[in-house]
């Protein structure tokens, strides 16, 4: 997180993979994140393909994957990375003169930094590589290799399943007791828990309707809105700016969350703070829907000091608007910049409740299913 | 009504109504052009502002009651203005000001003439004849000047209410020139405030931009939604001055006007920064005031506002940042906003946000049901209420949001609140 140190940026450079060139203009607020040209990324890491002997092509796979934007979202972006982790366990083998924790280790490491290149990580993925990393350190020496490995794959099995896929469940069961009959429940962009929350509820045959907010550039509430719509929920569409105009009719506001962190704020997709400021404004109650394996010991103020930035040209461009569009040939220019923020920090006092799989908990009680839980998957 | 004038719509038939009463046809191909083609409300606001300058100049007046003929001409043709356009509030606030002039000025003539009769009725105090004849010249002269200015009935005019025409023909031998120029007098007087009221509209811009260097220090960080011509100037004229400054331009879905302002900011050597709208709130801790324009500003001190600007007022007010809207005088309007959201506000089409044909299904009226599964909602504009704005910025000098409805004093005539002509024969 320090690209403003130049000599940690050449280091880097030096053990990159891939070429990534860096954006020309850079906003200044964020020297300390890195800002990179999108546009041969992906070109160049396909044609390294070939190249990659030490990588393994899972994990090539999961990074280009990341790289192109086919996996987002928390879990789905864990779950690929743990299952690419896996076939790497698999198909390791301890090589003559060095110990299998300590090789594995470092092999680890290095996919790591490489999937770092690919994409940022995300908290959720920062905490399952610790787990990994514990548990690999946690083998008992007695272990055959096959033994050790097999150990490790099941390891890795129930952290899948208690973490996240049973974890989802009790979140769903938990947060359908919100809903009442007549409800309006607005969610903006889209979280896989809020869509199981919302399919359930229908399931179980409750009469709501659900208002859907977007924003630019990803547009990703239009996936979940296909989705909702095609299993047969009454839906509404809007954009981020007519929150306010929207917010008058809606009983419940339900978000998803990359993480939560220990200071009660929420870090999840940008917009949502937006979200929560014009639900508190209007009193509306806000529903953090979050796995505790994504809670984070860290704290964070505001959402300069540690974000991610996508590719400015996504800003520039506006599909389907060419008046718009003349701007696109100004990315060069030296006065503007364009900004594109992937994560914004929600505080505290906007969220009535997160809706965790250890129950439903007020934003204050982060850090003590921090402290108190996180040594209990530890020792597994 | 023909085929051709249905399928022109709602506006082409109002004008072509209009035109059996007036038949200025110059009047009418002027409102035609009006509201396919004209947007913003500066632009707006000054044709509204000729056209009624036109039909002032081109209404006949009759002797007695001049200003109160004006004030119906102007009456039937604002009705029909707003009626056509009723969220284009600037229209309505022209027509309330013309109107307001109107009586202003009729206002003063007639304190002028009454002024000058009773000198006269004074002097000629020796003189008994005359004196009888002055004096019931006097009170008939008076009680027709009030009746003419629309004051309201005094016990005076309402004893002099019958002989109103027994008392023309006493008067009007030597009271006829006066009469006459008197009116035409008070249509030139008319035309002249019109005229200036014209030049305030299109100078609004300079006013309000020389205030810029009062607000913006060296090094400072300004936040904006959207794109304003008021807003541009005003930076425009801080950069003159040699200020330099960091503007953040909110891109303002789905109409995108941010892209074009940073363009021109970026054009006249500004450090400019796009930022989504979603990420107004990540931002504005940087961020040492948001300085933004308005659609209108109502008499509460609210504002009606490009849509997205409540979210960035609220943002504002949490992270203690001014809120400061730039806005002409010919945006302020006399109505209180109740239910602003719903009354003040456009519907645009949904095609802005969704590809029409990846939903059309589920957008369909006629399929299942009969109600389609899907709504989009797309406003056009948003309320801003009276806490939220720090200071606004007329080309009158700053204020507080709280000091708005007395500005209207100045502007409006209590009278002309509901623009509508009254239902009595014989006008």
């Amino acid at each position: 997180m320090q690209f403003d140190d130049q000599g940690r940026v050449n280091k880097s450079k030096k053990r990159a993979v891939f070429n990534q060139p860096e954006a020309k203009n850079r906003v200044e607020l964020f020297r300390h994140l890195p800002q990179y040209e999108h546009g041969s990324q992906l070109t160049d890491l396909e044609s390294k393909f070939l190249e990659l002997d030490s990588m393994h092509p899972a994990v090539y796979k999961v990074g280009v994957q990341y790289l192109a934007g086919d996996v987002t979202g928390g879990n789905a972006r864990c779950i690929a990375m743990l299952r690419a982790f896996q076939e790497v366990i698999n198909d390791y083998s301890t090589p003559p003169g060095k110990t299998l924790v300590r090789d594995l280790t470092a092999k680890i490491s290095s996919y790591v930094s490489f999937l770092i290149e690919c994409r940022p990580l995300s908290m959720s993925m920062g905490n399952a590589i610790r787990f990994q990393k514990s548990r690999i350190a946690k083998l008992p020496l007695t272990l055959s290799e096959t033994e050790a490995k097999a150990a490790l794959c099941n390891d890795i099995d129930r952290f899948i399943n208690e973490k996240i896929i049973l974890a989802d469940k009790v979140i769903v069961r938990h947060a359908a007791t919100k809903v009442r009959d007549g409800d309006v429940l607005l969610t903006y962009g889209s979280s896989c828990v809020v869509e199981m929350i919302l399919l359930y509820a229908h399931e179980l045959g409750k009469q709501f309707r659900v208002v859907v907010v977007d924003s630019r550039p990803k547009h990703e509430g239009q996936a979940l809105l296909r989705r909702l719509l095609a299993k047969g929920l009454s839906c509404t569409y809007t954009h981020i700016n007519a929150v306010s105009y929207i917010m008058h009719e809606v009983t419940r506001v339900f978000l998803g969350a990359s993480s939560v962190l220990s200071n009660g704020t929420t870090y999840s997709r940008v917009g949502t703070a937006c979200v929560a400021m014009v639900a508190h404004a209007f009193r509306v109650p806000v529903l953090i829907c979050c796995e505790a394996y994504k809670f984070h010991e860290r704290v964070q103020l505001d959402s300069i000091c540690s974000n991610e930035l996508g590719d400015s040209n996504d800003i520039a461009r506006v599909p389907g608007r060419p008046d718009v569009n003349s701007m696109d040939n100004r990315t060069n220019e030296k006065n503007l910049q364009f900004l594109n923020l992937m994560y914004d920090a929600t505080p505290s006092e906007y969220v009535s409740m997160i809706i965790t799989d250890y129950g439903m908990i007020p934003p204050t009680s982060v850090p003590v299913i921090v402290r108190e839980y996180r040594r209990e998957y530890l020792l597994i | 009504m023909s085929l051709s004038q249905l399928m022109l719509g709602p506006n082409v038939v109002l004008c072509n109504a209009a035109s059996q009463t007036y038949p200025s046809c110059n009047t009418f191909t002027h409102a035609l052009s009006f509201f396919n083609k004209i947007e913003g409300s500066q632009a707006t606001a000054r044709q509204t502002a000729e056209l009624l300058r036109s039909v002032i100049s081109q209404q006949r007046v009759p002797y007695t009651n001049q200003a109160g003929a004006l004030i119906d001409a102007v009456k039937a043709i604002g009705e029909q203005l707003i009626a056509a356009n009723p969220v284009e509030l600037a229209v309505g606030n022209i027509v309330r000001r013309v109107l307001h002039i109107i009586r202003e000025e009729d206002l003063s003539l007639t304190t002028a003439a009454i002024g000058g009769l009773n000198l006269s009725a004074v002097s000629d105090d020796e003189n008994d004849d005359d004196r009888d004849g002055d004096s019931t010249l006097s009170a008939a002269a008076v009680a027709a000047a009030a009746r003419s200015t629309l004051r309201p009935p005094s016990l005076q005019t309402l004893l002099e209410d019958t002989p109103v025409s027994a008392a023309v023909p006493q008067t009007s031998s030597s009271g006829a020139a006066d009469k006459s120029s008197r009116s035409r007098k008070l249509k030139h007087d008319v035309i002249e405030a019109v005229n200036e009221l014209i030049q305030d509209i299109v100078t609004c811009h300079e006013q309000i931009a020389e205030q810029a260097v009062e607000h913006i220090h060296q090094n400072e960080v300004i936040l904006t939604l959207g794109s304003s011509r008021t807003v541009l100037e005003f930076l425009f004229a801080a950069k003159e001055k040699k200020r330099s400054f960091r503007v953040f331009v909110a891109e303002g879905a789905p109409r995108y006007q941010g892209h074009l302002l940073a363009k021109e900011l970026v054009a006249r050597g500004l450090q400019t920064t796009l930022i989504t709208d979603s990420a107004v709130f990540a931002m504005i801790s940087r961020v040492n005031m948001v300085i933004v324009g308005a659609h209108a500003v109502m008499a509460n001190g609210g504002v009606i506002a490009p849509v997205g600007m409540n979210l960035v007022a609220l943002a504002a007010q949490k992270h203690a940042v001014p809120f400061v809207v730039l806005a002409g005088s010919h945006k302020l309007c006399p109505l209180y906003p109740h239910n602003p959201e719903v009354l003040l506000n456009e519907l645009r089409s949904p095609s802005e946000l969704l590809d029409f044909g990846e939903f059309s299904d589920c957008m369909d009226f006629g399929s299942g049901s009969g109600s389609p599964l899907l709504h989009v909602v797309n406003p056009a504009f948003d309320y801003v209420p009276p806490k939220l704005v720090s200071l606004f910025i007329t080309d009158a000098g700053g204020h507080n949001p709280s000091y708005m409805y007395r500005l209207i004093a100045d502007y409006y005539s209590a009278d002309d609140l509901v623009v509508q002509r009254r239902a009595t024969a014989g006008n």
